[in-house]
């Protein structure tokens, strides 16, 4: 998506927004609302992660009047979502002071200041919805989320280092780098001809997954989310159904630990969040240390493999999930490729042995299929484990040269 | 402030002609307001059966508001409230006629019924801004005018009435404009979409003679300070204006006029043309001064639009 359409000042706010905002913010769609000046584009369309979706917002700015303060069009399913009223009640609204009242276009800072409040905002509106449905058991599932966020409220504070009150989170915003704060999320679903359905993103683990990782590039902080998806029953005596189950993660967390790998523990009729979650954050908890012991394990692995095959080539220096090595039998030389699993050494590692002499008609060099069919014990030591695999692959590239020059024949 | 339903918005075909033109014609977004009337429409499903569930207060929800006129004030937005939606008072004010104006006009409907927005290429949902904006104005109890034809006691409305007018986000060929119009309801604090009714002349609009006056209001150029129009003040302001036709009229006097009758006449008549030839030159004068100075605006304007142009395209620089 190129932004080089915007005129400077807001070319300069949308940028800030896309660099300093705390998660994945994306841009969508931009267009000109100008009459005459449709190639310099002032609108356009973000992305707001929410509830594990995306909020999708319009954004209109006025290139006619560069310094006017920009408006925003929410979704079509949030007609009831009105950030500039404050939410004290249906009597008597008051406009509440908010990052547009001294709105001031040549400071790059206050599109990032406004999205976030009002994503703030947004949430505690689909709060006091999800509040307001008449279901008993969501009354009761919402009632104990407060113990949850208490512990992620005091460590979303030490992380800030300042008591986080409600009226100083705007000047926060301006001043220090900007954290959202990591509440459990709600959303309420419903609408013409669809199931009124409540929503919850529960964050897991109450550990800093970034840190376990030595010299991390992720840039914005892992997590492990369980999507919770609770079907509105009004009717009272009627036995409310089980909530949908989903477990959902940042996605540069699959470098280290996918959790599509992880089996849900089953949830049992009458059971509630409070009963369900520490039994399932111990799973985690027990999976990621595992999965960050594997790092060391694929290291030593790796590293096992120098005396034998000579420096790699090509190392992921990081997760250890990549390794390619130069070999040769003969005359004949060849690249392999070892791909390891989240889980190594219990799942043992793909091969892929890649010709430099042979090319197909594209001119892109033959390569073997995947080779995970050798011996192979994760019991071994990492220096057994290399010598196997040294004496597999001597044996398998004689196999690999023939498959080389047959299809070099058939060209 | 009484929060009645409207059951529809009427607006005449060449109203609305003429405000989409205005829109369309401008550079960016444009906000502007809405003058008209509230009427209750007596129903005319009148029927010989006179059952009683048709009798009482149920005739309530029959009112129609009539936007007669429209002012869209400047080419940007924002022109009568900030950036959170809160009604700027002194601009709002000079906008809308002053209270003795209105007085007059009352006869004729003239009233603040609300406001209009036109934003190009963009959704037909109002925005966070227009929500705030017409909950500023429907809770302004100031701004508030009776409706016509109530029979019972007074009943007034607040300006809530609010048109959208937007076109297409991506380009259509045909399709050019989007208008939706809406009642903000303080009840439920939200907008409720209301039909819009074009009216026209034909056989199918014969119901709306009884209702509708049209009305071409002379365009409000009222600039001058609110509350300077106290009767003294207004002596002195006929006074100066009776020097300046004096200063025109170059020392003819009205009663000369006696003399273009009987014998006098024949005599007299060089004396009239010569003034008649000195006010065509002057008009003249005039005509010429106008066009220079409307010569002067226009440039003026293109070196505006250049400048915020050349602003506008440094695109990338920072």
């Amino acid at each position: 998506m190129s932004l080089d359409r915007f005129p400077p000042l807001i070319s300069a706010q949308l940028h800030y927004l896309l660099a300093h905002y705390p998660d994945i913010i994306k841009v969508e769609h931009t267009w000109s609302g100008s009459k005459y000046n449709s190639g310099i584009h002032d609108r356009f369309t973000l992305l707001i992660p929410y509830c594990l979706d995306y909020l999708k917002w319009d954004v209109l700015y006025n290139v006619d009047s560069p310094l006017a303060p920009p408006d925003v069009i929410f979704g079509p399913d949030d007609e009831d979502f009105h950030p500039l009223l404050g939410l004290d009640g249906v009597g008597d609204l008051v406009l509440e002071k908010s990052s547009l009242c001294d709105w001031n276009n040549q400071d790059p800072r206050r599109l990032l200041a406004l999205i976030v409040e009002l994503r703030k905002k947004y949430m505690a509106y689909q709060r006091n919805r999800v509040g307001a449905v008449d279901d008993d058991r969501l009354k009761f599932e919402i009632s104990t989320f407060g113990s949850r966020e208490v512990i992620f409220r005091t460590q979303f504070e030490r992380m800030l280092n300042i008591p986080l009150s409600c009226n100083a989170s705007y000047n926060i915003s301006l001043k220090t780098p900007v954290t959202l704060l990591q509440g459990i999320e709600m959303h309420m679903s419903s609408g013409f001809e669809k199931p009124e359905e409540v929503k919850f993103a529960v964050p897991l683990l109450d550990m800093n997954i970034n840190k376990m990782v030595l010299a991390c590039p992720w840039r914005y902080p892992q997590k492990i989310y369980l999507q919770v998806v609770y079907p509105v029953t009004r009717k009272y005596g009627s036995a409310p159904s089980a909530p949908r189950l989903k477990l959902m993660s940042t996605p540069d967390l699959k470098e280290l630990f996918s959790i599509e790998d992880v089996k849900l523990p089953p949830w049992v009729d009458g059971m509630c969040m409070a009963e369900y979650l520490p039994p399932l954050e111990e799973l985690l908890q027990r999976q990621v240390v595992e999965a960050v012991t594997s790092i060391d394990a694929r290291r030593c692995f790796i590293e096992a493999l120098v005396p034998w095959f000579g420096r790699p080539l090509e190392a992921d220096s990081v997760f250890c999930r990549k390794v390619s090595f130069l070999a040769a039998s003969g005359v004949f030389t060849f690249l392999v490729h070892f791909f390891l699993g989240t889980q190594f050494p219990k799942q043992q590692p793909v091969l892929i042995l890649q010709s430099t002499q042979h090319f197909n008609m594209h001119g892109t060099p033959v390569k073997s299929t995947p080779l995970s069919e050798y011996p192979w014990s994760p019991r071994w030591e990492a220096s057994q484990m290399a010598e196997r695999m040294y004496d597999f692959l001597a044996d398998e590239s004689h196999n690999f040269k023939k498959y080389c020059s047959e299809y070099h024949l058939q060209q | 402030m009484d929060d009645l339903p409207l059951e529809k918005i009427a607006i005449s075909g060449p109203t609305l002609a003429s405000m989409m033109q205005r829109l369309s014609s401008s550079r960016g977004d444009v906000d502007g307001l809405l003058f008209g009337h509230v009427t209750r429409i007596t129903p005319s499903t009148l029927s010989d059966d006179t059952s009683p569930s048709f009798d009482g207060p149920s005739d309530s929800s029959h009112l129609v508001a009539t936007v007669t006129s429209f002012l869209c004030p400047s080419s940007s937005p924002l022109s009568f409230y900030d950036s959170l939606g809160r009604l700027n008072a002194p601009s709002l004010s000079r906008l809308l006629p002053s209270p003795s104006s209105s007085a007059i006009a009352a006869d004729g409907g003239s009233h603040f019924l609300g406001w209009l927005s036109f934003r190009r290429r963009s959704q037909t949902r109002p925005s966070m801004r227009e929500y705030s904006v017409s909950h500023s104005l429907s809770r302004s109890s100031h701004l508030s005018f009776p409706v016509a034809n109530s029979e019972t006691a007074p009943v007034t409305l607040t300006p809530c009435i609010f048109l959208l007018f937007a076109t297409p986000v991506h380009d259509q060929a045909i399709h050019t404009h989007d208008y939706r119009a809406y009642q903000f309801r303080l009840s439920t604090t939200s907008f409720e979409p209301k039909p819009i009714d074009i009216v026209n002349i034909g056989p199918a609009f014969r119901g709306h003679y009884e209702s509708f006056s049209p009305n071409s209001a002379f365009p409000m150029l009222n600039c001058e300070m609110r509350g300077s129009s106290s009767p003294m003040v207004e002596e002195d302001r006929s006074a100066e204006e009776q020097k300046q036709l004096d200063l025109c009229a170059e020392g003819f006097d009205v009663g000369d006029l006696k003399r273009l009758m009987g014998v006098e006449a024949t005599g007299y008549t060089r004396g009239l043309e010569d003034l008649y030839e000195k006010m065509l030159v002057k008009i003249d004068g005039l005509a010429r001064q106008v066009e220079s100075s409307n010569a002067q605006v226009i440039e003026q304007e293109k070196r505006i639009k250049d400048l915020r142009y050349k602003a506008a395209a440094r695109s990338g620089a920072e």
